[in-house]
């Protein structure tokens, strides 16, 4: 199997130049840092804030290339775990020596704090600001929540603007080109209009399509479209869900998904070993998928819904969180085996169902027990002895069919018997 | 149609079980209890319980027979909890046979409830007040495998039966009988066989018998042939390519097990279980133990949980990881 490089990571802007369409925000941004580089920033840290897939990640990313600084980033779901916030303060507080790198502190999508309602965090934050010997820059897509108050009035607040259809479809057609691909202009306008901005999820939708058929058309992504809605949510609840980053994304990634949690949880019982090589990694995610299912069923038996939450945390973070290491992670789309094969054996599970039925009542046992413990030695007599068969499935009113699927190899043979006897 | 008649062949177990109390020649203790029922033509709500194929189903429907006749089948209510879908399936249909007329010598009808030890605490309080509902009418038999999985409310409202797992000359006796009313040429090591592979279950012993005879004369080979057949040998495949660390493969075998055999989670965890003990199963000793601990931990969560394959596949992915540790 080949890794093939996710695009949004091969086509990541290298220079600040190639961050599309924030000539604003960009020169804030450069005008910032460089007043830190000569040591009197006006404000020591920068919140970038915006829609997703419009820029800000990568424009830290290549601004500090350009510079030759290092990137330190800690993610949302260390905020909560003090050391770690202390590592990273510690960090930045350090006096840079003489021959070390510069560095650029990076804490990435600060508002996934509101939603862990932690203030003890927002509070590190600002000690982690105040004594800082670097840039800070965070980033998010919604700073207006009130708890993220404090670390506005600290910042210099960088808005970054949706991108528009135009400069998607700019960005399309040189990965087009460079990719060696057809792409019809008009598909790429209706994967530009369908992202609303998002230059992330355009690129993957492209990826989607360029790898699955080859070539990008308008009916192509049409059928995409009208796919996503119904069966391409899953698959995309599962990318969100394995690349997560913090804990906060894995949850929403199950918590809300556009499918509900208990398909969800078939996919993702699929999909682990998609998505992991590791056999560690692998065991640890069905173990908290294991642990998920088993909240469920206690839900299931008692009512106690209270449980939910588990269900949620162990089915996206204890399953996201069982990687090693991070590192982005795409996947063709491919729907649940067991679910088509359980479509393909639906007649023969429901021939077996039908013996079952039929012998249950005259054997004072379960149908269950009957399709465990007798119906393999019934299969036994029928493929070894036609003619004894015909005579059981005569006693026992079975139909041709359930003949067939009993007898396998030998059914033309007990079928011969069968309607001799019947006549 | 006759003809029919003549050619039309049953399943051993049912042929020949026994149809009334007087038939059945083992558990005489309990026995002679209900056929004092039968005598005073009362009884009270009836638990027993006994590992499988003990004959506990039989003398319900032996008890029954004895107290309303051959129609016995009109005026009893067959559940099995395994079956049914739930508590409220199982309200629904006792309020509707409880509607049907009693039959004229005997003042009640009885319902009779197998593998009631397969619900939940929850579902047995509901059958606790179904039982207080109708006992002017009805009386139950429950049936179970573990009493103690039975609730004290319940277990304190009926007679308990405990039948004891049938002794080693009777099942072989029973067999030679059935053999030779068959006209089965069989050999006596073969049948002593049958006891051993059946763990005291007649049922499974009949049907052993039976499929072996429809392969020619009953011999040891042949009694460990249509065991080996009949045991599907994907549960070994299966743990063999979780442990060379193919875990995919292992699963796709776990799911032709469930799909395609019926098997239940806890039917396969339960023949992992026996598997790993065996020597076909080739890892160090000290692993077997790390594994059979692990096949408990999952059979229990089994119970608790809601997706089987999810908890069969959390065992699997961990035998992998095992396995990957057992290479190097």
């Amino acid at each position: 199997m080949t890794k093939r490089l996710p695009w949004i990571i091969k086509y990541r802007p290298k220079k600040v130049a190639d961050v599309i369409n924030q000539d604003q925000a960009k020169k804030t941004f450069l005008q910032w840092l460089e007043s830190w580089l000569r040591g009197k920033p006006s404000k020591k840290a920068a919140l970038l804030y915006g829609p997703a897939g419009c820029g800000k990640t990568s424009l830290v990313e290549a601004a500090a290339r350009e510079n030759g600084l290092e990137v330190v980033e800690m993610n949302a779901s260390d905020f909560r775990r003090k050391q770690d916030i202390e590592r990273i303060a510690k960090i930045a507080a350090t006096q840079r020596s003489l021959f070390a790198r510069g560095k650029i502190i990076l804490l990435d999508e600060v508002d996934g704090i509101s939603g862990m309602a932690d203030r003890g965090a927002v509070d590190a934050i600002l000690h982690l600001i105040e004594t800082t010997r670097y840039p800070v820059v965070m980033t998010a897509n919604n700073p207006w929540d009130q708890k993220l108050r404090p670390l506005r009035e600290v910042s210099l607040m960088i808005p970054f603007k949706r991108l528009s259809e135009r400069d998607v479809v700019i960005a399309l057609k040189k990965i087009c080109s460079s990719e060696k691909i057809e792409c019809d202009e008009k598909a790429l306008r209706e994967i530009a209009k369908r992202s609303e901005g998002d230059l992330r999820s355009a690129i993957n939708d492209l990826q989607a399509i360029a790898e699955g058929y080859g070539r990008v058309t308008l009916e192509l992504v049409r059928m995409l479209s009208t796919y996503r809605n119904r069966q391409y949510a899953p698959f995309e609840a599962l990318k969100n869900l394995f690349n997560a980053k913090y804990i906060f994304q894995a949850k929403n990634a199950v918590s809300q998904a556009d499918i509900d949690y208990e398909t969800m949880m078939i996919w993702i019982n699929e999909h682990i070993p998609t998505y992991y090589d590791d056999p560690e990694e692998i065991w640890r995610a069905y173990e908290a998928l294991s642990r998920a299912d088993v909240y469920l069923g206690r839900i299931k038996k008692t009512g106690a819904w209270s449980l939910l939450s588990y269900v949620f945390e162990m089915m996206g973070p204890g399953v996201a969180f069982a990687r090693k290491i991070y590192r982005y992670r795409w996947k063709a789309f491919r729907s649940p085996q067991r679910l088509q094969l359980l479509a393909q054996t639906k007649r023969s599970r429901e021939i077996r169902e039908g013996i079952a039925r039929a012998l249950a009542p005259a054997l004072l046992t379960s149908r269950h027990r009957v399709k465990t413990d007798v119906i393999p030695f019934i299969k036994i007599i029928f493929e070894r002895n036609p003619k004894y068969a015909a005579r059981l499935a005569i006693g026992y009113g079975l139909t041709e069919e359930m003949i067939k699927w009993l007898a396998g190899p030998s059914a033309r043979e007990v079928l011969q018997y069968y309607r001799r006897y019947k006549k | 149609m006759s003809s029919n008649k003549v050619l039309a062949e049953l399943l051993w177990a049912e042929k020949y079980r026994p149809r009334s109390l007087d038939e059945i020649v083992n558990q005489e203790e309990i026995v002679s209890r209900l056929k004092k029922f039968v005598q005073e033509k009362n009884m009270p709500h009836l638990l027993f319980a006994g590992p499988p194929g003990t004959g506990k189903t039989t003398a319900a429907h032996c008890l029954a027979h004895d107290l309303y006749g051959e129609n016995y089948r009109q005026y009893m209510l067959e559940l099995n909890a395994s079956d049914e879908r739930g508590i409220d399936v199982i309200r629904s249909k006792v309020k509707e046979f409880a509607r049907t007329k009693i039959p004229g010598n005997i003042p009640f009808k009885i319902v009779l409830l197998d593998e009631a030890d397969n619900m939940t605490s929850d579902a047995q309080q509901a059958l606790r007040r179904l039982m207080e509902m109708y006992t002017a009418t009805t009386r139950f038999i429950l049936i179970a495998n573990y009493p103690s999985k039975i609730i004290e409310p319940i277990q304190s409202r009926c007679a308990v039966f405990r039948f004891t797992p049938l002794k080693k000359e009777d099942v072989i006796a029973r067999l030679k009988w059935i053999a030779d009313q068959e006209k089965v040429e069989y050999d006596i090591e073969a049948l002593e066989a049958i006891y051993e592979l059946s763990e005291g279950d007649m049922r499974r012993a009949i049907n052993i018998l039976q499929a072996a005879a429809a392969i020619g004369k009953v011999t040891v080979d042949a009694v460990y042939k249509v065991v080996g057949l009949a045991h599907p040998r994907e549960v070994r495949q299966m743990i063999n390519l979780a442990l060379s660390g193919n875990f995919t493969e292992a699963r796709n075998k776990l799911r032709q097990l469930m799909i395609n055999y019926g098997l239940s989670g806890v039917d396969v965890i339960k023949q992992i279980h026996r598997e790993v003990f065996s020597q076909e199963i080739k890892i160090p000793d000290e692993y077997r133990i790390i594994i059979a601990d692990l096949a408990g931990e999952i059979q229990f969560r089994l119970v608790e949980g809601a997706d089987d394959e999810i908890q069969l596949n959390a065992f699997l992915a961990r035998l992998a990881f095992i396995g990957k540790k057992l290479k190097v």
